[in-house]
């Protein structure tokens, strides 16, 4: 090491020897404001909107007000097959597959999603086929036709998928785990073969008519275009599609309390998945920011956090492990720490995890980690606006929500403020140990046997409930 | 870990444009004296550089005894080196070397012998072994290289082996790119291998966490029936045994013999400025000494001879496989093959891993004939993939089990529609249509910063990163003669593997490992 140091020095070409060596050049960063792109249309249709010649490409999204929690018990799954028909099944003047050939022959990607709240119908295409790939997005969008064949088709295949929902443990997991939290509510209701084979044509345009106007949605749009000429277009296209009144159901924000312990849900595999926590909080409360330093420390900032260091990095317990808030727009999100370990560790690795929430709990964090937090959340900022269509859509989905339009201008500075008190604070308030549901996907004998480090049984965590899992088809439990 | 140490230094750089269409693509160029190539890609906008390192090695330069070594060791290098993770390195190497030693004589004992050896004797030096952990505790600082790069706003933090290549990848400020070159260029020269036998134990739980996908284990024997004889036989993960009993000294000779400069490319893409990019280049990858040239692998695949069937049943759905042996990337056949599976399978879902397709619409012949004419299928998709040494074309389909559509129905299907190709060919729209396809696809993947540079930089390891766009052009001049020839020439039951595989239910998986 020393020989090689000396030659290079002699060749004039120094380098640091540790890191804390170092330094760095100054660089400031100011994020983009989103009044700059904001931009209103006709029939008060509203949009984020920013030029890029980089690339010969016209990207636009449309955000809409409408998601699988809008829809009735007895209609579950009508987005599934909304997001597989909206395009399949055509519009007035057009057969689905006359629309997706054209597409693809222009080599453009077409596609729409709908999510707990909102919907996405997404066009990307070459900017020399803009106008027409324009024409197109919006007859989609404003005049779907649900056809009986494509209609038909995409239930047959959703009613095929049904049957693969018990195979995966990460996806019963998050499935149950929330059914835990939620209890029975839109947000964990499930479709089944009887609410999939009752969806109608008639149906699908009834809650289109209900959601799909311009003042219940957004566009996000970018790429090698003129904005007032693209606006124009629009304007045009839109001139006279009418508004409806919004009616966006509300729900209970209540939710039962699990008993806290052990929810068992038998799988004969070679490891136990598991989530242990309970309800978390809303993005707009505002400790936001500290549970976000708070759980960096815990278990979401990857290998810097401490249930990562603890059960995967000392203990070689588990590849994917830590802990996540997660966030619903309008209710508490959740709350959990996680982990997947062979069965024997099942045991240890949740003790483990345990032991740190009760930790975060108790001490206040170091200021290495406090440092580390806040510097991976202030020099990381500008990565959010890297694609000038993912800014637009983060704006149009901040306008949608209804965040303040300055959230990403004084974000930094939030972070900035969080102390070390106000994350134990935070910690105390928001992480419950002895309220935690700890829900295991797996193989009860060897799970239930532990090992020397945590031999078992199970009841050493509380309560061991055996949740029996649905069968996907009929929505009753499984014998 | 001593190399030799080479005192000459070159500048050489220079900008490349090349344009295909009216593509560009503009790679600047910088070659280092100790062969390590730097390539940078100037993109302007947020004040950030993805900074990526690829090494060629993979799981095909692995044997059996050591499958699943380079993503082992890929894990390995985020454990530090003579100044990372680490608080006194010599205590610590002190401690690190009598692990090792227990280590070995245990395996000695459990794999060497046929009964597994003497368990009292095995349960005396484990323990002696935790004790060792446990003092050499104090000494670790927990991955130290992740912390520091986070702390400095490090985005797309990552590594990732495949068969052929290891990236790693980290996203920064554009005034912190010093500290990738840093570290980097340090853990190329001075990787310290500690917690080994721990980080053992992760990467067997990331095995486990894909044998509980369903259809996992079926679909790996699937490949190494499918590849008999070179190294693609084995998966990335490697296999259980190996992972076991793999010691130290095969991972530090793994290490010394991969992971040199001349086996690396560099690149950096975002908001830089290529002189300041080369200066540093010089003076952190600049001081590694040159290792020995690199044999590609000798086994490729040789010829199958006769049909393969594989039949199997567990917990996921019904399906069906037809795999082709194709050429490698490169082979003047390939865009042919690309064309066909965007004709016959363009948007028709289904698929696995790294044959996966879009989840549903499809305007391919298989998907409008199979799932929208007969509705015979849920899914039906074609790939053709063609790799450094091998290529696969490769048909996936799920069967209407509400029909009793079985698997060997589809099978059937899918020969009818090759044999009218074989006859006829495609139409030139369908031609058009694919290759209007593949130029958008490209135009789009320039869009993302972290995919060029994965895509560059990939590239240029093997045959170079202007290959990209010498493939872009061989596409384009694809003919309908073409895809009659290579569909008669590779569509052959001798050529193929065909995999069928039912759900059953009530399955008890074998003996934990």
């Amino acid at each position: 090491m020393l020989a090689i140091c000396i030659l290079c020095v002699s060749a004039g070409l120094t380098q640091v020897q540790k890191p804390s060596d170092l330094k760095f050049p100054p660089l400031k960063y100011d994020p983009p404001n989103p009044r700059d792109f904001r931009t209103e249309f006709a029939s008060g249709l509203r949009g984020y909107i920013q030029e890029d010649h980089s690339l010969p490409l016209f990207n636009i999204s449309a955000i809409i007000n409408f998601g699988d929690l809008y829809v009735p018990r007895d209609k579950q799954g009508l987005d599934s097959v909304m997001s597989e028909t909206l395009i399949d099944g055509g519009t007035k003047t057009k057969e689905g597959t006359v629309i997706k050939e054209r597409i693809e022959f222009l080599g453009g990607s077409l596609s729409f999603r709908a999510d707990e709240r909102t919907s996405t119908l997404s066009l990307s295409i070459l900017s020399k086929d803009a106008d027409e790939g324009l024409d197109i997005f919006f007859d989609v969008l404003m005049n779907p036709e649900f056809r009986e064949a494509p209609l038909n088709l995409a239930k047959v295949r959703l009613i095929q998928r049904l049957r693969q929902a018990n195979d995966q443990p990460s996806e019963i997991l998050s499935r149950e785990y929330e059914r835990l939290i939620y209890g029975d509510h839109p947000l964990t209701w499930q479709p089944d073969k009887t609410t999939y084979e009752s969806i109608a044509g008639a149906d699908l345009k009834a809650i289109h008519a209900q959601y799909f106007f311009p003042k219940n949605i957004i566009l996000a749009a970018s790429g090698d275009f003129n904005k007032s000429k693209l606006k124009a277009k629009i304007d045009k296209i839109v001139a006279n599609w009418q508004n409806k009144k919004v009616t966006i159901p509300s729900f209970s924000k209540k939710f039962p309390e699990p008993e806290p312990g052990v929810y068992f849900i038998q799988k004969s595999i070679n490891q136990g998945y598991i989530s242990l926590g309970h309800l978390g909080i809303e993005e707009t409360n505002p400790d936001y920011f500290a549970v976000q330093v708070m759980n960096f420390v815990l278990g979401g900032g990857s290998f810097t956090s401490r249930i990562v260091t603890k059960v995967r990095s000392d203990e070689g317990l588990a590849y994917n492990t830590g802990s996540r808030f997660r966030y619903h727009w309008g209710y508490p999100g959740t709350f959990s720490g996680y982990v997947q370990t062979k069965s024997s560790t099942v045991g240890y690795a949740i003790s483990l995890i345990i032991k740190e929430f009760n930790r975060i709990r108790k001490e206040p964090v170091s200021d290495d980690e406090m440092e580390t937090a806040i510097n991976y959340y202030l020099e990381s900022f500008s990565n959010s606006f890297e694609s000038p269509q993912a800014t637009m859509s983060t704006f149009a989905n901040l306008e949608m929500t209804g965040k303040p339009m300055d959230y990403y201008n004084t974000y930094r500075d939030k972070i900035k403020s969080v102390t070390k008190a106000n994350v134990q604070k935070v910690a105390n308030k928001y992480i419950r140990p002895d309220k935690a549901a700890i829900m295991i996907v797996g193989d009860f004998e060897p799970c239930n046997k532990g090992e020397d480090q945590w031999p078992g049984p199970l009841d050493k965590l509380g309560k061991v409930h055996m949740v029996k899992l649905k069968d996907p088809m009929t929505g009753k439990e499984m014998k | 870990m001593k190399r030799t140490l080479v005192l000459l230094f070159t500048l050489v750089a220079f900008a490349s444009l090349i344009t295909a269409a009216e593509i560009k693509l503009d790679v600047k160029e910088h070659v280092l004296s100790n062969g390590m190539k730097i390539l940078m890609v100037q993109k302007p906008g947020v004040p950030r550089v993805v900074c990526h390192i690829y090494y060629k090695v993979g799981s095909i330069n692995e044997h059996p005894g050591i499958t699943g070594l380079a993503h082992l060791h890929e894990h390995m290098m985020f454990k530090g080196t003579e100044m990372m993770g680490v608080t006194d390195y010599e205590k610590d190497d002190a401690i690190n070397k009598k692990i090792d030693e227990l280590i070995n004589k245990i395996y000695r004992e459990k794999f060497w012998k046929a009964d597994g050896g003497e368990k009292e004797k095995i349960a005396q030096w484990q323990k002696e072994y935790d004790e060792l952990v446990k003092a050499e505790k104090q000494y670790i600082i927990k991955d130290d290289l992740w912390t520091l790069y986070m702390k400095n706003g490090g985005t797309g933090l990552n590594a990732s082996t495949g068969n052929e290549t290891t990236g790693y990848y980290v996203t920064l400020p554009s005034n912190k790119v010093e500290l990738q070159m840093l570290l980097e260029s340090d853990r190329m020269l001075n990787a310290y291998f500690r917690e080994f036998y721990s980080e053992k134990d992760v990467v067997m739980e990331e095995r486990r966490l894909s044998e509980n996908r369903p259809g996992f284990l079926f679909n790996e024997q699937v490949d190494a029936a499918f590849y008999a004889a070179s190294p693609y036989h084995w998966s990335v993960l490697g296999w259980m045994d190996d992972l076991q009993k793999v010691t130290k000294a095969d991972l530090i000779d793994f290490h010394n013999r991969f992971y040199v400069p001349n086996n690396a490319v560099a690149i950096y893409v975002g908001d830089l400025d290529p002189q300041n990019i080369i200066q540093m280049a010089e003076k952190y990858f600049g001081r590694i000494p040159k290792g020995p040239d690199m044999e590609p692998i000798r086994t490729y695949e040789p010829p199958q001879y006769s049909e393969k069937r594989m039949y199997g049943e567990g917990p996921a759905p019904t399906s069906l496989q037809m795999m082709f042996h194709t050429p490698q990337e490169g082979h003047p056949d390939v865009p042919a093959l690309s064309i066909l599976a965007d004709v016959l399978g363009s948007g028709g879902g289904g698929g696995r891993g790294r044959f996966r397709g879009r989840e549903r619409g499809g305007t391919g012949r298989l998907y409008k004939t199979l799932v929208e004419e007969k509705q015979m299928a849920v899914s039906v998709s074609a790939r053709s993939r063609s790799q450094w040494y091998v290529g696969a074309f490769q048909f996936n389909a799920t069967p209407r089990i509400d029909k009793n559509i079985q698997p060997e129905d589809l099978e059937k299907e899918i020969w009818v529609e090759i044999e009218k190709i074989m006859k006829e060919g495609v139409t030139s729209e369908e031609i058009q249509r694919a290759k209007n396809r593949f130029e958008a696809t490209f135009i789009r993947s320039l869009a993302s910063t972290r995919g060029l540079a994965r895509r560059v930089g990939a590239a240029e390891l093997h045959r170079g990163w202007r290959s990209i766009l010498t493939d872009f052009d061989d596409i384009k001049n694809v003919t309908n003669d073409d895809i009659i020839r290579v569909t008669a020439e590779y569509f052959v039951k001798d050529n193929s593997l065909t995999a069928i595989y039912r759900r059953k239910m009530s399955r008890q998986r074998g003996r934990i490992q």
